[in-house]
């Protein structure tokens, strides 16, 4: 599909839309007033990933999303989706899934009846809707006005709104909440088939550990810029840490820093090291005869990059335990120098 | 664009609103009629002339439920919500508001004719039984076109309303008060009501008349009622514009 722009100078451009599924954010921009929810945001969600959009609240999630699709215009900078800004997506909802929101349902209108009129809207028949219910589990709620169904319903029914068109790319903004425990294992069946497709999806969540297990990248955002952006790889390299017990570990602490492994001294005497995985340092107990209660590999957890990246965002009373002892670090003595 | 339409004429069809809003536009329609018609019967009994182009055209008291129907169209959007998977699945502001104003242009056209049937059903079972000579001259048949076209543009004009405030409850208070009161006063106000012609009600009033205005004062600029045409299409353009650029073009946050 190619659209022709008029561009700046007059002249006439053609923007071509590719069926990648490639989502390109570039220098999004998105001003109330003097306060600036977006910042200068730029990132690519790649095709057939799943990619996780997080942030704490007010960060600007919403926000970049809704510019995504139209609904918000930026201040400056782009959003596009296959090439194209989302307003120039021939069939957009055979091209792009969007739940922005759990409450967008008519009241006196059925589950089916809603789906329904979008499916008029799309040209897409109207078996398609009975389909997807089905596949979101509400075949047995079809015929229900959406006034009486619960929030995991209500979820569940924003979802079969983005398979609608069977589009390759999908964005949804807090699918999770409002979610039961049961609603959110099925929520990570759902990603996982999603993934299983090669589907692009782009999903803003707070349930991070639910985004470690489905999404490939992440794109970490804090008021309203981006602070973190990359593969589940790129995003956990150096971030493990060994936890090290043993009634006398000073032997090790000298090893281990003079080996260039760096980490600190917990109050109850055991080490944390910074460390990808645990050979090197049960070698180095082995060698100076160290004797270990407990050698554990802390994985990387998006949770704590999370917290570490926005922090400050959530900031509230002071809920240590009174009388704590800091931490204190080591690290190689030579590094000092 | 036939894909918006009958997209949009699901979403009035799913919901009762129509229904109640026909049922209203059939109840002023036949109580409105049953008035003309005995005062018709009254008018022939005392030998006076009946006026039969007044009682053939008393389905323009159907315009409220058409406005308000109008209004809901895309005040519940907003009220709801639905405008957000309103537009994602029609991008296009501009050919959403087009879609509207067919669809809801379908479902005028189909008030429209009921609420004529049930004008002539009514005034012909009443003057029939009362045996006063039914006549279909006297400019009937121009006036049962005129209140087709009005009602079509009122429902057209609700929309435009809708479209410029988006507040459900503020649209329908703003289009009952207007048309309802606010219109009528304005034809007695010194001063104001020389333009009252030119304004919605007055136009609409004027357009759907036989020409002959009674009850107005003489400093009323009087104009004809293909103006008032003109002007009621002029008032529908400049609201549905005015909507689609102040209002339905801003954000959906």
């Amino acid at each position: 599909m190619t659209m022709i722009h008029q561009t700046g100078d007059g002249g006439v451009s053609a923007v071509v839309e590719r069926p990648d599924g490639r989502i390109v954010i570039d220098n999004l921009t998105k001003a109330f007033g003097r306060q600036r929810a977006v910042d200068s945001l730029s990132f690519t969600v790649e095709p057939g990933s799943v990619t996780g959009f997080l942030g704490p609240n007010g960060a600007g999630k919403t926000t970049t999303l809704r510019m995504l699709l139209g609904l918000i215009a930026a201040t400056s900078g782009t959003a596009t989706i296959n090439g194209v800004a989302y307003h120039s997506l021939a069939r957009p909802l055979q091209t792009v899934g969007a739940a922005l929101e759990a409450s967008s349902f008519h009241p006196a209108h059925t589950g089916l009846q809603h789906l329904r009129i979008y499916c008029a809207a799309a040209g897409l028949p109207a078996r398609r809707a009975d389909e997807v219910l089905d596949l979101v589990g509400l075949t047995a709620a079809a015929k229900k006005k959406t006034k009486g169904y619960s929030m995991g319903m209500r979820q569940r029914l924003g979802l079969a709104g983005t398979l609608l068109g069977d589009p390759k790319v999908l964005i949804l903004d807090e699918p999770a909440n409002g979610l039961d425990p049961e609603g959110i294992r099925w929520l990570r069946g759902f990603f996982r088939h999603l993934a299983g497709e090669g589907r692009t999806v782009l999903v803003s969540s707070h349930q991070l550990a639910e985004i470690q297990e489905v999404a490939d990248r992440a794109v970490i955002l804090n008021q309203g810029k981006l602070v973190r952006a990359g593969t589940m790889d790129e995003l956990s390299a150096g971030t493990s840490t060994a936890v090290v017990r043993g009634p006398d570990l000073a032997p090790l602490q000298l090893a281990l820093a003079e080996a260039g492994l760096s980490g600190t001294t917990e109050a109850d005497g055991s080490l944390r090291v910074r460390a990808d995985e645990l050979t090197q340092i049960g070698h180095l107990a082995f060698v100076y005869g160290v004797e270990l209660h407990e050698l554990t590999l802390e994985e990387f957890d998006l949770e704590q990059l999370f917290f570490t990246l926005t922090e400050g965002a959530h900031r509230g009373a002071d809920l240590s335990v009174p009388g704590r002892t800091p931490s204190m670090t080591f690290q190689d003595p030579g590094a000092a120098r | 664009m036939i894909n918006l339409i009958r997209s949009e004429v699901l979403k009035i069809r799913s919901t009762q609103v129509w229904i109640w809003m026909l049922v209203l536009a059939v109840v002023f329609t036949g109580l409105i009629t049953l008035g003309a018609s005995a005062d018709a019967v009254r008018r022939y009994e005392s030998g006076q002339p009946v006026v039969y182009y007044d009682l053939f055209t008393t389905s323009t008291s159907a315009s409220f439920a058409l406005m308000i129907l109008g209004i809901l169209g895309l005040t519940t959007e907003f009220r709801h919500q639905t405008i957000t998977p309103t537009l994602l699945a029609t991008p296009n502001r501009w050919k959403l508001l087009a879609g509207k104003i067919a669809s809801y242009g379908v479902f005028s056209i189909i008030y429209s004719i009921v609420c004529i049937a049930v004008n002539f059903t009514v005034a012909i079972i009443w003057l029939s039984a009362k045996n006063v000579p039914l006549e279909y001259g006297h400019g009937v048949a121009g006036g049962v076109v005129k209140v087709f076209i009005s009602l079509v543009l009122l429902g057209i004009f609700g929309l435009g309303v809708g479209a410029l405030i988006r507040n459900q409850a503020a649209a329908m208070v703003l289009g009952i008060v207007y048309f309802g009161i606010l219109n009528f006063l304005l034809a007695g106000i010194p001063f104001i009501r020389k333009v009252w012609m030119f304004e919605p009600g007055g136009a609409f009033a004027v357009f759907t008349s036989n020409g002959q205005m009674t009850g107005l004062s003489s400093d009323v600029y009087v104009i004809t009622p293909m103006a008032g045409l003109a002007i009621l299409i002029g008032w529908c353009v400049l609201i549905l514009g005015l909507g689609a650029v102040l209002s339905l073009n801003r954000d959906i946050s």
